[in-house]
């Protein structure tokens, strides 16, 4: 629990220099909200009467510090272009993002781990082939141009998913799950494969140890060797892997979202720096780095579960 | 991050759109194959369901900057005057006008007994409170009433515009935003939400948005045109990219998109389950070029530029039928058309060689253009630096995001740039920012004293065929001088399935809903 804590509190840090990072990173791009706001239409005495409705005239410092001060009172301020609450813009689209990364992420677990097994267990027989080769198409194929091909067949030559319009998990969990299908279908191949491989190899590097003949040795069932010793030594480098590849999801799900029309939190931030959406975009950032914190923290306390031998707090192995 | 994400974005964008087939243009609609989607998943006789290529950022008419939020605004709020599919001016909100004969004073007639969707009355008050509101500087509508000294409202059904000038777009701006008229009360009373929660008093009203996804509107059950709307509900949905719209319109989850990719636009277009319209708008798109510094200062130099570049051969190529080659900004749909104007050089090995020679740089010389990072852009980039280097003009290419793009137009940080207009209707508003000293919109910061001149003159004449022909004389000088080269007109593209009955197409292209009911 302590350990938890202080892995917690190791965040503020990083969440600092994140925002100073993001906030310096978005004023040094060319162009700012006003212009973006007014667009081709703008006069200069419409820009200068906009940048001073905005706050965009004081030195970048205060403009940081009044930020700062906000969010540490718990409000992210306002969408530079509507004036919407962020944090509703935020939290309008961070399920979505939230329920496909997850989405992915247990597919591809379901796939990986019995074709992970398989693989390796079966090394280099008709088995292994299969998956090495579904493994290796899959690692190829760009996840926007199977949506695309998903969209052609399951939603124009066949009329069976809907090709658009998401419908909220607390809506209508049945057309939820219809609208998911897939999107989760189109990123989970890829994910799946890189996890797949993963496990195979760890795995193969386990079944060799002698700790695993002499289980064999005394008798135990096959099954029983591969789940029990062998698995678990393998999990902690494909631990590792998921969760960067559950990190990287949170962020990283736009293309998908463009694909199938859903309104995730990928499109969002993409939006807000095409406006300049100062506000919007630091708020956002925020919430991605407490995402991938705590997804680490995660993964460290599940490597405790996995290998016993690993203590948190105390010198570990 | 997001960098990370910028690219990621740009590379699906572009590969997206390499993804189909090919084909060349045509006009409108129908005959041979017919591919329609079956079951039509969510097409109903009661909810009308758009596609729209971008989000619509702001759904207030004074302070909307894109032109997609016309779209949805056509539909929520009705204009002053409004643009017939004939393209001439007709009564809207207000029912007659006169003009002074010295056309500095425009007296309007309005309807009576009708209501914003809230309920308050409109009437002479409203449209005093509008206007004014679009005269604050933060609008950008501000600059096209520029000319208004003060609003008179002498009645209830009655409004006066005093101009300090004679002012002849007038008419035409008021067909637009600035002629869009919301709802006094619940500006006062949402302050800057108004924004998120418009009210007016057209044929639909706003229900809800989500933001990047879609926005519903409801009929508006006391719209004063008798039988209008016909649907009960109006849903936009939001597709930024052109391939996954057209699959929405193909599997029905859409019945009217505001957009086809040029691809598929001969194959959508022999389909007889779907019309396509596919007309010039206003706009035109183009290159300009820096005569304050680099080498664009020469104007022989963009001379030798601009006559070089076959535009037809763009439109084919790249275009492939969703525009026309242009040479002027008045397209075939503006009142102030001039075919002859409008027709582009047909490149000339021996004038260009001269022109370089004219310029001091007979073997041809190097030069970077800007353009946005969109994947026609970028291949009509392509298409034109093959052209230029027949003739030893090296252009290089430099993609942006449109941000940065606007960004160095106004502070002329570029030598060359492909920035086109979204065009309106009063040719007034296509050319004289652009090319006027100082104009907010002349990125070359082109200046001529004689072109100041006329188009001050245009704006002050009343007949439109004495306006077309001062802009003609305006059109002999920007050949000449060439501070931008006009490259093409961009269609207003619109498709939609045959059940759907009583679409008009209007010059603006906007989709107009009032009217519109499925079979």
């Amino acid at each position: 629990m302590a350990y938890v804590v202080k892995r917690l509190l190791i965040m503020l840090p990083v969440l600092f220099i994140v925002s100073v990072l993001v906030f310096s990173l978005i004023h040094l791009i060319p162009g700012d909200p006003a212009q973006v706001i007014l667009g081709q239409d703008a006069t200069p005495s419409g820009l200068a009467a906009l940048r001073a409705q905005l706050g965009l005239n004081e030195p970048l410092v205060m403009q940081y510090l009044h930020w700062v001060g906000r969010v540490l009172q718990g409000n992210l301020g306002h969408s530079l272009v509507d004036g919407t609450p962020v944090l509703n813009l935020i939290l309008q689209r961070l399920p979505v993002t939230l329920e496909l990364a997850l989405g992915t992420f247990i597919v591809s677990l379901l796939v990986a781990f019995p074709l992970g097994i398989l693989a390796a267990v079966y090394r280099g027989k008709f088995g292994d082939t299969v998956a090495l080769f579904s493994s290796s198409l899959g690692l190829s194929v760009p996840p926007f141009w199977l949506g695309i091909i998903l969209l052609l067949a399951f939603t124009v030559k066949i009329h069976l998913f809907p090709s658009s319009g998401y419908v909220p998990i607390w809506q209508n969990l049945g057309q939820n799950v219809w609208t998911m299908i897939l999107p989760i279908a189109a990123t989970g191949v890829r994910e799946a494969a890189v996890l797949m491989r993963m496990l195979r190899s760890s795995l193969l590097d386990v079944l060799h140890q002698d700790y695993i003949r002499t289980a064999r040795a005394k008798g135990l069932v096959g099954w029983l060797v591969i789940v029990r010793h062998a698995l678990k030594n393998a999990l902690i480098p494909v631990i590792t892997t998921g969760g960067l590849q559950l990190a990287g999801l949170l962020g990283g799900l736009v293309i998908t979202e463009t694909v199938f029309s859903l309104p995730g939190f990928g499109s969002l931030l993409v939006q807000s720096i095409f406006s300049r959406d100062y506000t919007t975009i630091q708020g956002a950032a925020l919430v991605i780095a407490v995402l991938v914190v705590v997804v680490n923290v995660l993964v460290d306390l599940v490597y405790g579960l996995v290998d016993p031998r690993i203590h948190f707090g105390k010198e570990s192995a | 991050m997001k960098s990370k994400h910028l690219t990621a974005v740009l590379a699906t964008v572009v590969a997206l759109t390499t993804v189909t087939a090919c084909g060349t243009s045509g006009t409108t609609t129908n005959n041979s194959t017919s591919t329609a989607p079956s079951g039509g998943s969510g097409t109903s006789t009661t909810t009308l369901n758009i596609g729209l290529s971008a989000d619509p950022p702001k759904l207030d008419p004074s302070l909307s900057s894109a032109l997609v939020d016309r779209e949805v605004m056509i539909n929520i709020y009705d204009t002053l005057l409004q643009l017939g599919s004939d393209n001439q001016i007709k009564p809207d909100l207000a029912k007659s006008y006169t003009v002074s004969p010295d056309g500095k004073t425009y007296t309007f007639t309005l309807q009576q007994g009708v209501t914003f969707q809230d309920g308050t009355p409109f009437n002479a008050a409203a449209v005093k409170f509008n206007l004014e509101r679009d005269m604050e500087k933060i609008s950008p509508r501000h600059a096209a009433l520029a000319a208004v000294a003060s609003i008179d409202t002498p009645d209830d059904s009655t409004v006066v515009i005093n101009l300090k000038k004679p002012f002849s777009p007038l008419l035409s701006i008021l067909t637009g935003r600035t002629g869009m008229m919301v709802s006094p009360t619940a500006v006062q009373k949402e302050g800057k939400d108004f924004v998120n929660n418009p009210v007016g008093t057209g044929p639909f009203q706003f229900k809800e948005r989500v933001k990047g996804d879609h926005i519903t509107l409801v009929k508006n059950a006391h719209y004063w045109q008798s039988g209008e709307p016909k649907f009960d509900t109006l849903t936009y949905k939001i597709f930024t990219d052109p391939n996954v719209e057209y699959m929405n319109l193909q599997s029905g989850a859409v019945q009217i998109v505001d957009a086809v990719p040029a691809q598929q636009l001969q194959s959508l277009t022999q389909n007889s389950a779907y019309s396509v319209v596919n007309k010039p708008g206003f706009g035109y798109q183009g290159i300009w070029f820096n005569v304050k510094s680099g080498p664009f200062t020469n104007q022989y130099l963009r001379e030798a530029v601009d006559q070089a570049i076959n535009r037809q051969t763009v439109v084919d190529v790249v275009l492939k039928g969703e525009g026309t080659p242009g040479y002027s900004p008045f397209s075939a749909s503006s009142p102030a058309y001039n075919a002859s104007e409008d027709t582009p050089p047909t490149p000339d090995a021996t004038k260009i060689k001269q022109l370089l020679t004219q310029g001091g740089q007979p073997n041809g010389f190097s030069f970077t253009m800007q353009i946005a990072a969109s994947p026609v852009t970028a291949q009509m980039a392509q298409v034109i630096q093959s052209m230029l280097a027949q003739y030893g003009i090296k252009m290089e290419i430099q993609q942006l995001e449109f941000g940065t793009l606007l960004a160095n137009s106004e502070n002329g940080g570029f030598q060359a740039m492909q920035l086109g207009w979204s065009g309106r209707l009063d040719p007034d508003q296509n050319i004289y920012s652009f090319f006027y000293t100082g104009g907010p919109l002349n990125s070359a910061n082109f200046s001529n004293p004689q072109v100041d001149q006329l188009l001050d003159k245009a704006r002050t004449e009343t007949a439109m065929d004495q306006r077309a022909q001062t802009y003609s004389q305006v059109m002999d000088i920007l050949h000449q001088q060439a501070p931008y080269a006009f490259l093409y007109h961009q269609h207003n593209v619109i498709a939609y399935t045959n059940k759907l009955q009583g679409f008009e197409y209007v010059s603006d292209g906007l989709i107009r809903a009032g009217n519109l009911s499925m079979k």
